[in-house]
């Protein structure tokens, strides 16, 4: 992505992730900031020793250099048109209609570059009834459908696993749209606008469930720790009371799974060799695998099943995650020096490119580090002038 | 009622191929199986690639067979994923057809694949001969683990990615069994979207270069990006985080789910402190926002039972509808838990059309399927059929794209290598 200049104007991570993915790749990040109050992301989880740079926030802002302009102010729109002049690329995610307010929609940035692309997050997206709503990760789970499937059935919906999940998701949708209208401009010269809704990228991922509706009435209800597809196809708790997800999607895979468990009967056409007779006797399997598993520690448990090639995995807390040598092998868990805070330990970078690897080289910045830099070498401005903005706190 | 009724007729996805698409002209062999990689050639394949399905002759893509089967007996989820793909069959494990998916690479940009490390090497189809073969050619090699590591041969599905990558861990209530992140297949997607990303860089890269490269993409990993601090706010202050149930006060408060009067429920989250002096206000209880009582996020996070509590109580006191116009009103953020029922009757859904029905002559249905994602405003992406029935294009590929005649095509036949 070399080459590539891309503002992110965006805020927490929906949005922002597919700026640090391009950054990792070589892209020019520029993080746009409100002169005061920054990104809150930045004050945003587990506080560290600089202020207004949290782990989330350090993590998650890879790779940029922080400019400070003030979108509401007159001077500061003007000073944001000459930026976005000079970029391939803006990511925003405020409420629909607020960069139209401020008098930044998508014609003036358009008539200011032509040729910029312009991703557009938001929970609901620029278009329909809901589009003005408040959204965030966690109501777009909800809205989408996800939520209501976590948990077992009968009980309270549980939060599926992870509070920011929707906004990497849309962020990758967004980052895809981003390339494919990079391409796009490339043969034609024009831009266009990236639409991202975060409901709408949780739903894209949701595999048949609205198609079976849609076709049998079938509403699909909360699965507990199991699945709907197959049988067993869960986590079942260790005599060292740890967990183990096994999925035995197919027939092939419980044959194994029977063999593991010292029990290849089971595997029978008649018994439970067949995918239809596991779900049809969902509890008594399920009862089997729990006690087989109960009566082995998970070091015997996976040694077992990965002999027989059954697909099982340690239901692993970020504890056990911090001690797996396939992470480390594969560098998944990066760690950054960051000055006046020491070592920060950050997922490393997705995805792997065998020609072109991408790479960490800074985490999130303080507030504002570039502004004269860039507004310098990009806009040409002097000494005079960014004083001058800053004395009115335009920057 | 026909959950349907209001989808028929509101969608012509058989629209003929026409504009000028961002992958138009660009090729691409999906020789991969459940899901993640399949459905990154799915993204290519609504943005103008031609993307040819490789399966083996007889059974097929094990797609065809995850899910709800339909009168076809292919699955819906099939129906919905292999969208505007050809199917090809080749018997990979034949000299014939390894040398059938030679002449294929040779004309492809693209090839997916999801074999365990080591397999297509086997094959005589590894990285190297293709490179060798094209060298312009970019491959995504998608697996549970990756192709390094010690881990690197396990056999690997989303649901056990969702479990390694920590993310089955914080699923479900605190000290009880970690329950399904919501759906089996997210790991799915999610190496997919990524997979996806990699084939459009290196394709950029290509482009500039004229020179391919392959992207590896390991399932667990797509899942552990996107845990947020989890990672770092382990190694720095050896914080474990814990299942949370419906409630998660790790960051926010309240971040969580409430039941109404009418027993339904709703997610309500403050990630700041104006988000909740909204929330305040939507109950008619502005004063709770106030500095001295849980105005501050680092109060609200020390005493989130009580502020639960409120939220719970206020919210059991109201019908769902009206929470969420009080919320919707005042600026908070709030929504409704959907089942797959509420979404077909929802008004945004429809607005933006994030479904459409598609016709499938064969299906004898119109089938319900997720819109294309992402949305461009030049350059939208197309559905132009559903997943194709096994080997229906085999000839007219063979013909077209190789050069072949009746008499080749009657041989490979003959040595079961298509």
């Amino acid at each position: 992505m070399r080459g590539v200049r891309v503002l992110d104007l965006g805020t927490f991570i929906a949005g922002p992730h597919a700026a640090s993915i391009f950054a990792e790749f070589g892209a020019e990040v520029l993080k746009i900031e409100h002169p005061v109050a920054g990104d809150p992301l930045r004050r945003f989880g587990s506080a560290t020793e600089v202020p207004n740079r949290t782990l989330a926030f350090l993590s998650e802002a890879r790779n940029r250099r922080s400019v400070t302009v003030d979108l509401r102010q007159e001077k500061g729109k003007a000073l944001f048109l000459e930026l976005v002049a000079e970029a391939d690329v803006l990511i925003e995610n405020f409420r629909p209609g607020r960069m139209e307010e401020w008098g930044l929609g998508w014609d003036v940035l358009r008539e200011a570059n032509p040729g910029l692309v312009f991703l557009r997050v938001s929970g609901y997206g620029q278009t329909g009834p809901y589009r003005n709503w408040s959204g965030f990760s966690h109501i777009a789970h909800a809205y989408a459908g996800l939520s209501y499937l976590a948990g077992f059935p009968g009980e309270s919906p549980v939060v599926p696993g992870s509070v920011p999940l929707g906004d990497y998701i849309s962020s990758l949708y967004g980052a895809i749209g981003v390339l494919l209208a990079l391409r796009h401009r490339e043969k034609t010269g024009r831009g266009q606008v990236v639409d991202t809704a975060i409901f709408e990228s949780v739903f894209r991922t949701l595999d048949e469930m609205a198609g079976v509706y849609g076709l049998f009435g079938t509403i699909r209800e909360r699965q507990g720790a199991g699945s709907f597809v197959a049988v067993p196809h869960g986590h079942f708790r260790t005599a060292d009371d740890h967990w183990v997800a096994i999925a035995c999607t197919t027939d092939r895979m419980f044959q194994r799974l029977a063999r593991a468990m010292g029990r290849p009967e089971l595997a029978d056409p008649e018994m439970y060799g067949v995918q239809a007779n596991r779900l049809a006797a969902r509890e008594a399997v399920d009862h089997l695998v729990v006690t087989w598993v109960e009566g082995h520690t998970r070091e015997e448990v996976m040694a077992l099943c990965l002999e027989q090639e059954v697909p099982c995995g340690g239901v692993n807390s970020i504890a056990d995650i911090f001690e797996d040598e396939h992470f480390h092998a594969r560098d998944m868990l990066v760690p950054v020096e960051v000055p006046g805070v020491g070592e920060v330990v950050v997922p490393g970078v997705l995805p792997r490119l065998s020609a072109t690897p991408g790479r960490i080289e800074t985490l999130g910045p303080a507030l504002g580090d570039a502004t004269d830099e860039v507004l310098r070498t990009l806009l040409g401005l002097e000494d005079d002038d960014l004083e001058a903005l800053r004395s009115q706190k335009i920057i | 009622m026909d959950p349907n009724a209001s989808y028929k007729g509101t969608s012509n996805p058989l629209a003929p191929p026409a504009r000028d698409l961002p992958l138009s002209g660009v090729r691409v062999l999906d020789l991969a199986t459940v899901i993640a990689g399949p459905y990154a050639a799915s993204i290519l394949g609504e943005f103008g690639a031609e993307v040819i399905k490789v399966e083996q002759p007889g059974v097929g893509c094990s797609l065809r067979r995850f899910g709800t089967p339909t009168p076809v007996g292919d699955t819906v989820t099939w129906l919905g994923e292999s969208r505007n793909k050809k199917s090809i069959t080749v018997n990979l494990r034949t000299d014939e057809g390894q040398g059938v998916l030679k002449r294929l690479a040779a004309e492809a940009d693209v090839v997916v694949e999801n074999f365990r490390p080591g397999t297509m090497e086997r094959w005589g189809l590894g990285w190297d001969v293709l490179h060798e073969l094209n060298p312009r050619l970019v491959m995504l090699r998608v697996t549970g683990y990756g192709q390094t590591g010690p881990y690197r041969q396990r056999p690997g599905f989303a649901r056990v990615a969702h479990a390694v990558g920590g993310l089955a861990y914080l699923a479900g209530m605190p000290r009880g069994v970690p329950v399904t992140p919501g759906s089996t297949t997210l790991g799915d997607y999610m190496t997919g979207l990524y997979g996806c990303i990699g084939i459009l860089m290196a394709l950029r890269h290509r482009d500039l270069t004229g020179e391919g490269q392959y992207v590896d993409a390991a399932l667990y990993e797509s899942v552990f990006r996107c845990t947020g601090e989890l990672a770092p706010a382990y190694g720095r202050y050896g914080i474990v985080r814990e299942r949370k149930g419906p409630n998660n006060n790790e960051n926010a408060c309240p971040n969580g789910h409430f039941p109404t009067q009418d027993d339904r429920w709703v997610a309500i989250t403050c990630p700041t402190d104006k988000l909740f002096s909204r929330l305040a206000e939507a109950m008619g209880k502005p004063e709770l926002a106030a500095d001295h009582v849980f105005g501050r996020a680092e109060v609200r996070l020390e005493h989130h039972h009580d502020v639960n509590e409120i939220v719970r109580d206020w919210c059991g006191a109201h019908p769902c509808q009206e929470i969420l116009d009080r919320c919707h009103a005042a600026g908070a953020p709030a929504g409704p838990l959907n089942t797959i029922a509420d979404i077909f009757a929802d008004r945004q859904f429809h607005a933006r059309r994030t479904m459409v029905a598609v016709d499938d002559d064969e299906v004898g249905e119109t089938i319900i399927v997720p819109n294309t994602l992402p949305r461009l405003s030049e350059t939208p992406g197309e559905i132009r059929h559903l997943g194709p029935r096994l080997g229906a294009h085999t000839e007219q590929i063979l013909k077209d794209l190789l050069g072949l005649d009746d008499d080749d095509i009657a041989a490979l036949r003959e040595k079961d290598a298509i």
